[in-house]
């Protein structure tokens, strides 16, 4: 499989699409694994949990103008392990109810989910080739690389190339940008905002500039450190004295705040102790939010007479 | 008998031998419980501190049966001892065997009316048993009892600074805390007094308990001491069983609270006389006189949030005391206390009532205050991991499940409105 496409076209992915997959993907993956609690749904004769992943199948739907092609939705098919195809009458129905809604979308490829593409997706490639002639296939890989900075999502597009002088199709990958609506992006910042990230970047506009004024005062300190180190070496004759580097060194210091008041200080301290008093104020808030909620869980939970049944308040 | 011996000297040296150990001592547990007349000799032959899981069960069963007063000493040295160099890791191979040997330990030292003795070897036991600081084992209650009954508070101390987080058994926990809740009246800590006491009387309960009615009707007591108020509704994580019934079971004190906040002393004595019995059936007279005598101190304070200064006779009369003398007592008992800020003018006889002098502009109210926020980070996070498991608890989740709406916003939603696990 070559890696770039020549075909010319740019591609733009929405997010929803991206959110269905991951989605259908979760779900198929957790239904297969019943948690170990129930004893309802235990399975009758003791499999062992699905060791592969499995993979999940559908649609992609969206809009080809020109050279661009943008793609909006997704939904999700049966994959037929028999025949090797994808469920077609199911396919052409959804596609009727699709374009009462929607006129303009036609059915533009695949996708499916797995860390590469293999050579048994090219049949369904084919079989979908009489609806459009140059279909795409969308890739998910849902392992999950805490080192990627990218999305796992590869477009792959079927070219005609000739091998060993056989014309066979391949899958080339082929760049895409996203786009998103202003509902889109709504929705994916709110997504984001839900699980407050484990290690990972910072997430709101606050954590962005205190982490930036974190590194800076780091590199402060150690470019300070190396000045420091330096300046002892030369007092105990280590380093040769240079006094160019000594002179600028103590201009450095004449710039530092020249203010050693005790007013000064009264007015730091006191601002210094306004400002930790309203991080503890926003601490316990919090706190006391999250306490609420826990309180209110354990109530629904294990108290036998709070609730008398009935529904709550219509909001 | 000797082949266990000899098994036990064996096995005890890697971890690995301990358990194969442990499980030989389970099956041979009743044949040793059914010879605990012939077991005492055996004991000199192990090594508490190398045979420490061995050793535990033969004392287990050795002091399983009666036991006369000549025995106790002997068996309260050799539990002692053991206490002391037994090996914590093998100790907490069979936790409830230990836990069973301290209490019986308890009771040997009861017995013989030396509760003095029990202190120090049952605070060992408990920092052998606790996995962290921060789980209560059932052997708290004990000490904290032994604590109380020979007066030693100070030990005590040191222990219910630890903040606890696990629990095993819930009546540890209200025990636990009912001590506590005593020692530090005892030591006039009223502040941890009443935050222990709180725990019990919110503590989750299916029925009231009588550790919870005892605990509650101190904690009107402490309340009315320490903060001068009674907050006349339990807050809504007390369980409901509490919130309903606690209140009917402590009438006397109930009352007593509200005749409290009347503010008249007169009203208040009188009230105590006429249910002194009362009171003192529950032993609870010492603190019923302490809470009047926290009345003036209270009605002082009121005063500051009134007047700039005031002589001292005025104070008498409005505290209704009985001199001048006594106000000016009270008044430096109470600067001296920090309860109040304030100047004594001796030669006019005014006191001048003072804002509090904390300017927050020190780095030692900085240092204050980053720690509190450090703990309460942690406190934070703690809460946050019980958040998602109760989130994930089948029964909440079951309840919650069953009341939900059946039309949301939009409408005729396929909204499935039963969650089946």
């Amino acid at each position: 499989m070559a890696s770039s496409s020549s075909s010319g076209l740019t591609f733009k992915l929405h997010p929803l699409v991206i959110v269905n997959i991951s989605d259908h993907y979760t779900r198929v993956k957790s239904q297969m694994n019943p948690p170990p609690v129930t004893s309802t749904s235990a399975t009758v004769n003791g499999v062992e949990p699905l060791q592969q992943a499995p993979r999940v199948y559908g649609c992609v739907i969206g809009v080809q103008r020109g050279r661009t092609v943008e793609i909006f939705n997704s939904f999700e098919l049966l994959y037929d392990p028999s025949t090797h195809s994808l469920d077609r009458p199911f396919l052409e129905k959804k596609q009727e109810l699709y374009k009462k809604v929607f006129p303009h979308f036609y059915i533009l490829g695949w996708y499916s989910t797995g860390s590469d593409a293999q050579e048994s997706d090219m049949h369904i490639h084919k079989a979908l080739m009489d609806i459009n002639e140059s279909p795409l296939y969308v890739l998910l890989n849902p392992t999950i690389n805490p080192a990627q900075k990218d999305l796992p999502v590869t477009i792959y597009e079927s070219e005609l190339h000739v091998i060993d002088g056989i014309p066979q199709l391949i899958f080339v990958r082929s760049s895409y940008t996203i786009e998103t609506v202003e509902a889109e992006r709504i929705s994916v910042d709110h997504v984001a905002h839900l699980k407050p990230s484990d290690g990972g970047s910072a997430a709101t506009q606050l954590a962005a500039h205190l982490t930036g004024i974190h590194s800076a005062i780091k590199m402060l300190n150690s470019r300070i450190r190396v000045l420091h180190h330096h300046l002892v070496g030369m007092q105990k004759g280590d380093v040769p004295c240079e006094n160019s580097l000594l002179r600028q060194v103590s201009s450095l210091l004449r710039r530092l705040p020249a203010i050693e008041s005790e007013k000064f200080q009264d007015d730091f301290l006191m601002e210094y102790n306004d400002t930790l008093l309203i991080t503890y104020l926003a601490m316990f808030t919090n706190c006391s939010s999250t306490m609420n909620e826990l309180v209110d869980k354990f109530n629904t939970a294990y108290d036998r007479h709070s609730r008398r049944g009935g529904r709550t308040a219509f909001i | 008998m000797e082949g266990l011996v000899t098994q036990i000297q064996g096995l005890s040296g890697t971890a690995s031998d301990v358990l194969s150990l442990q499980n030989l001592l389970k099956q041979a547990d009743d044949s040793l419980h059914a010879e605990s007349t012939r077991l005492p000799p055996f004991l000199d032959q192990l090594d508490p501190s190398k045979h420490s899981l061995g050793y535990l069960y033969f004392l287990e069963a050795c002091t399983a049966g009666p036991v006369t007063q000549e025995q106790a000493s002997s068996f309260v040295l050799t539990i002692a001892r053991f206490i002391s160099s037994c090996v914590a890791e093998q100790i907490r191979l069979a936790p409830d065997k230990f836990i069973s040997v301290c209490k019986r330990f308890k009771d040997q030292v009861l017995l013989l009316e030396e509760p003095l003795r029990g202190v120090a070897p049952m605070l060992t036991a408990i920092r052998k048993l606790q996995l962290s600081s921060e789980h209560l084992t059932a052997l708290h209650p004990e000490f904290l009892l032994l604590c109380l009954l020979s007066k030693c508070y100070k030990t005590a101390l040191s222990i219910l600074d630890e903040d606890i987080f696990e629990v095993d058994q819930p009546r540890d926990l209200f025990l636990y805390c009912y001590y506590g809740g005593m020692i530090s009246i005892g030591q006039k800590q009223f502040r941890k007094a009443l935050e222990l006491l709180h725990n019990v009387v919110t503590a989750p309960m299916s029925t009231v308990n009588a550790i919870a009615v005892e605990a509650f009707k101190k904690y009107i007591l402490v309340s009315l001491i320490h903060h001068g108020q009674f907050p006349t509704n339990l807050p809504k994580y007390a369980s409901s069983g509490a919130q309903r019934n606690l209140k009917t079971l402590c009438q006397p004190y109930v009352e007593l609270a509200s005749s409290y906040s009347n503010g008249k002393i007169a009203d208040l004595e009188t009230y105590v006389e006429a249910n002194k019995d009362k009171f003192e059936s529950d032993n609870n007279l010492g603190l019923v006189k302490q809470a009047v005598s926290s009345m003036y101190k209270r009605n002082i304070q009121r005063l500051t949030q009134t007047y700039l200064t005031l002589s001292l006779q005025d104070i008498a009369n409005r505290v209704q005391l009985n001199s001048p003398k006594e106000a000016e007592m009270h008044v430096l008992q109470m600067i001296k206390d920090g309860e109040i800020y304030a100047t004594i003018n001796q030669k006019d006889g005014m006191v001048r009532f003072l804002e509090d002098p904390e300017q927050y502009k020190t780095c030692e109210m900085i240092e204050r205050i980053g720690s509190s926020i450090q703990r309460l980070m942690t406190v934070s996070k703690k809460l946050n991991v019980m958040d998602e498991l109760m989130s994930c608890d089948p029964l909440y989740l079951a309840k919650a499940g069953r009341e939900r709406q059946r039309f949301d916003f939009d409408d005729f939603d396929n909204v499935p409105p039963r969650y089946n696990i």
